[in-house]
């Protein structure tokens, strides 16, 4: 089972969850507006 | 089969696998091991006096399992060379010998059980990949029985009991009872064009390989009843038309739609099928002999090895990816390595010889050169500042940096044959020690500098792919497309050759926003550099976080040649973005990235 983390448009704002492997990098998009500005939201 | 074996200036490697490729174009080194026959393949004359002492059964590949071979075989009647070989896995045992019967029984005492794997090394200029694939197996879509019921069965177990050469000798018949079959049904699409259970990808042959199938059942046998289930039927090439006609003349009913579920009847073993006719808008079952699953096909297995050891790129299916679809079909993204047949991607017999023909015409004119010419693009390394930790030969997806050794202070050495261009490793040097020719940090600089020099803040910068993004902007542009002219565009080979270094840089200048722009992880042409870029972002927002400046001003998009509407969508929503952007903001940026840069 992959691992998720939580992910946050650079675009437009919105968050969400996607499988995450630190070795293994992804192309990602934001599942709303579609931009491939998308960042790992760090845990504070 | 026979010319490629009998050819004097053809060695060819049988029952081997390659195991290490070093080098580059022009000075490949391949570490093939010849797996042990145990068998003589030279004296071999394939009497197959052997075969008939040989006690041990298996189920033979070849025929699909639909006959037996024994331990001592040969894989298949035409292969070369003609010389049986032992599956040791499978005899009853060498060490101690435990059965010997074949050995006794060679009177040229062909078999030897002391032969070992042998470890040949070649040296090569060029390398082409025609691995081949593998057909889907349709296990998983349980509907249509092929686990439960014996008379379904797929294409090439078809192909199979039709042949001549089949474990049926051509008598076609159907499993459960050898009797001759009065209807028969084919499934087309199975496991391809389906995005949960199957491949997404149409294979490309299914269509014509049916209706193949059909003319080839009608001639031998008139009187089968045939019907084809369909999507649609794909008879693109040059005759197909004429021969889907032909087969629909011939009597064959199609009918357009896939069946739903499938059932036998326990007494006769004939099968009832259930499908939506979606022609005639009415659901129909139909009952059947035997039922044939035309499936698809699907890359090899081992296609990941093949990729690691040839540094090649793959499609999302897992297919190798060619240079340019249009332009370099048959090469890759590692120079001196080309592609030919259903390595690159499912096709027929036809294509995969004009492939193959031009594979190899373009490895000749490779092998027919003393020197082989690169484009001036590769990396310049400065010694005086290389502090030799190593890290442009980690990033290299071309394994083109070598020698470099932190421990002995050795430093990097770039092999320029194998080099390609793309820049990742200038960008990710930590101390600045290589730049790339043609696209050097100052020619980069001086690019910011001019496009900067005069009202930044109404600017945004972009930096392109030459093969992707770029090309992408450049359909906009031919697509008379609208996006806002505040764009700025400097072009580098790859993604991978945007530098930490550039991008702030832009920010120091006074950009209010900043786009990385790059090929999709599928198509990058420099094998895996657009995945340096995606990491080298996602460090620039962390660092532009911990400097309050918000990271939402360094954007990342992947744009590919054909998303021209992508560009300047993209452009728009910046140019929005941008607007937000406030004097105060900019300067501070400035003020910040001055100190730290």
């Amino acid at each position: 089972m992959a691992e998720e983390a939580k992910f946050r448009c650079l675009r437009c704002g919105h968050e969400f969850i996607a499988p995450y492997d630190k070795d293994n990098p992804q192309e990602r998009s934001c599942p709303k507006c579609k931009s491939n500005s998308v960042r790992r939201a760090r845990e504070r | 089969m026979m010319d490629v074996g009998r050819h004097p200036r053809i060695k060819l490697l049988a029952y081997s696998e390659v195991e290490e490729v070093s080098g580059y174009v022009g000075n490949f080194k391949v570490k093939v091991r010849k797996k042990a026959r145990y068998v003589d393949e030279e004296e071999c004359t394939a009497c197959g006096d052997c075969v008939e002492v040989c006690p041990v059964i298996r189920p033979d590949e070849y025929q699909m399992g639909l006959s037996s071979r024994r331990a001592i075989y040969i894989p298949f009647p035409q292969g070369v060379p003609s010389s049986y070989i032992i599956n040791i896995e499978e005899c009853l045992g060498v060490q101690p010998i435990a059965c010997g019967k074949c050995a006794e029984k060679c009177d040229k005492g062909c078999i030897d059980f002391d032969m070992k794997d042998q470890i040949v090394e070649l040296e090569v200029g060029t390398i082409i990949v025609a691995v081949g694939m593998e057909v889907y197996d349709p296990t998983p879509l349980d509907e249509y029985g092929y686990t439960r019921f014996e008379n379904v069965i797929t294409t090439l177990e078809f192909e199979r009991l039709i042949d001549s050469g089949g474990p049926l000798e051509g008598h076609f018949a159907r499993p459960t009872d050898g009797k001759m079959l009065k209807r028969i049904g084919f499934i087309q699409c199975v496991g391809s064009r389906a995005e949960r259970r199957g491949n997404p990808y149409c294979s490309n042959i299914c269509c014509m390989n049916t209706v193949k199938d059909s003319l080839l059942l009608r001639d031998h046998y008139p009187e089968i009843d045939i019907t084809v289930f369909y999507l649609d039927m794909r008879a693109f090439g040059k005759g197909f038309e004429d021969l889907y006609k032909r087969s629909k003349d011939a009597g064959v009913r199609y009918v357009r739609g896939l069946p739903g579920e499938v059932k036998e009847d326990p007494q006769t073993r004939n099968l009832l099928v259930t499908v939506e006719n979606t022609t005639a808008c009415r659901l129909e079952e139909h009952e059947l002999d035997m039922l044939v699953l035309s499936v698809g096909l699907e890359p090899r297995e081992d296609s990941k090895t093949i990729q690691q050891l040839l540094s090649l790129s793959r499609t999302t299916d897992g297919f190798f990816l060619e240079s340019h679809p249009k332009l370099k079909p048959v090469d890759t993204s590692t120079r001196g390595v080309f592609l030919a047949g259903c390595a690159e991607g499912p096709k027929d017999i036809k294509e995969s010889v004009t492939q193959a023909s031009a594979a190899a015409a373009r490895a000749q004119i490779i092998l027919n050169q003393d020197k082989i010419p690169i484009e001036a693009i590769t990396p310049i390394i400065d010694y005086d500042l290389c502090n030799f930790c190593g890290r442009c030969a980690r990033v290299c997806p071309y394994g083109a940096i070598v020698d470099v050794d932190p421990k002995r202070k050795v430093p990097p050495r770039v092999i320029e044959a194998a080099c390609a261009g793309c820049g990742t490793c200038s960008a990710e040097c930590p101390v600045g020690a290589i730049t790339q020719r043609h696209f050097g940090d100052e020619q980069i600089f001086a690019q910011l500098e001019a496009m900067l020099g005069e009202r930044p803040e109404e600017k945004i910068v972009v930096f392109a792919c030459h093969w992707c993004s770029y090309a992408g902007g450049d359909m906009a542009g031919v697509s008379r497309l609208q996006y806002p002219p505040s764009a700025r565009v400097i072009r580098t080979m790859c993604s991978g050759r945007t530098g930490e270094r550039f991008i702030l840089r832009a920010f120091t200048l006074g950009a209010p926003i900043v786009l990385v722009s790059g090929c999709h992880f599928a198509d990058c042409h420099y094998i895996n550099a657009n995945r340096w870029t995606q990491r080298r972002v996602e460090r620039l927002w962390d660092r532009l976080e911990r400097a309050s400046i918000r990271p939402e001003r360094l954007q990342l998009e992947w744009i590919s040649a054909a998303e021209g509407q992508k560009f300047a969508r993209t452009m728009r929503e910046l140019e929005e973005m941008r607007k937000k952007v406030t004097p105060e903001e900019i300067e501070y940026t400035k003020q910040v990235l001055a100190e730290k840069v």
